[in-house]
């Protein structure tokens, strides 16, 4: 079935291509039927959305990844699943396209499976089944954007930006391959980007590092997903952005596409909690863990899932501080929040990035350590009295260490 | 994590740690290391502090099995402890 987006223009490392022609390159180059269950170990985006087009031309089941997210120990459980790795096992993708039941550990495939590899920010990877119907959140008319694609082939959020484009017309896709991302505005400005959707720690580097050239850009939407999102951030872009609709979406690969925020403000209105809408997940707080109940789940996810992540209610608005079993830091006996510290730290003006953990703390188990890149000239003294005069005294962080540059991995996140 | 320098510190650099720490809180450390520690308003959690400072400098992390970790009332206490604590 040809995707409503089938005709939007996509920029793939810097060459022109098309869903349509994707899809046709990869009926062309087809000697059978699906390829059984492939694992496409991507190393860059073309190579990922190709296997897209390879998905669109005959619904083979699929999982992508950036070849440098999976390990030597992740490649064996995937083959021990079944799954024929690309290019590892099969050489190039167009050489996977054998009649099913070819693959390499002879699986037949479900057609129209595709798998996604969680971020792993957690623990292990694990798999987590959709299909293009599932991962697609957004549908209806939408406004004509060249949306920019910093994200790692194959995570959720990445498929969200090729669902939309392939679900929606009018919604073009420009790649940035994970060693340009220092200089993406300069790319978003040659391909007429005009929307771009990053983690808040993307927002945070380029605002940092690229102010001048960020605020050139003739940016319509704005979005921020895949980590806690902070006042401060939502601010700066603002700041930079008057115009702009500035969006930011809670999702995760078991739950979907669950809360989606456009008035600016960090967390939502507590009056989302416990309403039972048509085509909107039912959102709750269960013991400060946020519990989802959603319609874009993966499957096998339906029902109430507890989603691991920490909630405070503070002035009407309910903010995701971090993951439950990270978050709370206990110093003597005081459960703090390393979100909220992290929140604090982030009004200053001058700080660009924090990171908030619990580090041992003799006598009271845990002392409140952050890790900060700040402007020049900001001292540790500054930020210990702006903290303190904002915090209770067990949430003041004690060891404050400087960085000089803000460290981002492959997925756009920073275990913040 | 510490960087990795394997110092020792000497009681002298404990307690000039130990003055920046109540500084940063609007105290001050008395020459006198008889001085209870009540009295200069130094707390666990200043204790706690005091202590990674140490183990940033020397790029270790020290021992806190120690039964006398309970028992420490005056500064020399204090610097007396962190010091020992190298070698526990």
């Amino acid at each position: 079935m040809k995707p409503s987006g089938a005709d939007n223009r996509l920029v793939l490392d810097g060459r022109p291509s098309t869903w349509a022609a994707l899809a046709d390159r990869a009926r062309e180059a087809r000697a059978g039927g699906p390829a059984g269950r492939l694992a496409v170990l991507a190393d860059g985006h073309t190579a990922a959305f190709e296997a897209v087009g390879l998905h669109l031309a005959t619904g083979t089941e699929m999982l992508i990844a950036a070849a440098a997210r999976v390990d030597e120990e992740l490649r064996a459980e995937l083959r021990a699943a079944g799954f024929t790795l690309v290019p590892d096992d099969s050489g190039p993708l167009a050489a996977a396209h054998g009649p099913a039941g070819d693959g390499a550990a002879g699986h037949g495939g479900e057609p129209g499976r595709l798998w996604i590899l969680t971020s792993g920010s957690t623990g292990r990877a694990k798999r987590v089944p959709h299909t293009l119907d599932s991962l697609a959140t957004v549908g209806g008319e939408q406004p004509e954007r060249t949306w920019l694609c910093p994200y790692s082939p194959g995570t959720y959020a990445w498929w969200q930006v090729v669902t939309l484009s392939l679900a929606v017309p009018g919604q073009h896709v420009v790649t940035v391959a994970p060693d340009a991302l220092d200089a993406w505005p300069e790319l978003a400005a040659r391909h007429g980007v005009t929307a771009v959707s990053g983690t808040p720690t993307f927002w945070r580097q380029t605002l940092w590092r690229s102010g001048d050239e960020l605020a050139a850009l003739p940016l319509r939407q704005i979005t921020l997903g895949g980590e806690p999102v902070d006042q401060a951030v939502l601010d700066r872009l603002r700041a930079t952005f008057p115009a702009a609709r500035i969006s930011w979406i809670y999702a995760s690969s078991e739950v979907g596409a669950a809360i989606a925020v456009h008035d600016g403000r960090a967390g939502f209105p507590v009056s989302w909690l416990d309403r039972d809408e048509p085509g909107r997940p039912r959102l709750a707080v269960d013991d400060g863990e946020l519990v989802v109940t959603s319609g874009h789940a993966a499957d096998g996810y339906g029902g109430a899932v507890r989603t691991g992540d920490r909630v405070e209610i503070v002035d009407g608005r309910v903010l995701i501080t971090g993951r439950r079993d990270s978050d709370e830091i206990n110093v003597g006996g005081t459960k703090v929040s390393a979100g909220m510290v992290r929140s604090v730290l982030l009004g200053h003006d001058k700080v660009r990035w924090v990171r908030v953990t619990g580090a041992r703390g003799p006598l009271v188990g845990q002392i409140v350590s952050a890790e900060i890149v700040a402007d020049a000239g900001v001292t540790e003294a500054e930020l210990r009295t702006w903290a303190a005069d904002r915090l209770a005294d067990a949430a003041v962080p004690r060891r404050i260490r400087l960085l000089d540059a803000i460290p981002m991995k492959e997925t756009l996140k920073s275990d913040v | 994590m510490p960087p990795e320098v394997d110092e020792r510190i000497t009681r002298d650099q404990v307690r000039d740690l130990m003055a920046q720490v109540l500084a940063h809180h609007g105290h001050t450390l008395p020459d006198d290391d008889a001085t209870a520690l009540r009295d200069i308003g130094f707390r666990s959690l200043d204790f706690s502090e005091l202590a990674l400072r140490v183990e940033d400098t020397i790029g270790r992390e020290l021992n806190f099995d120690a039964p006398e970790l309970r028992s420490i009332s005056t500064v020399a206490d204090v610097l007396d402890l962190l010091v020992a604590l190298q070698d526990a």
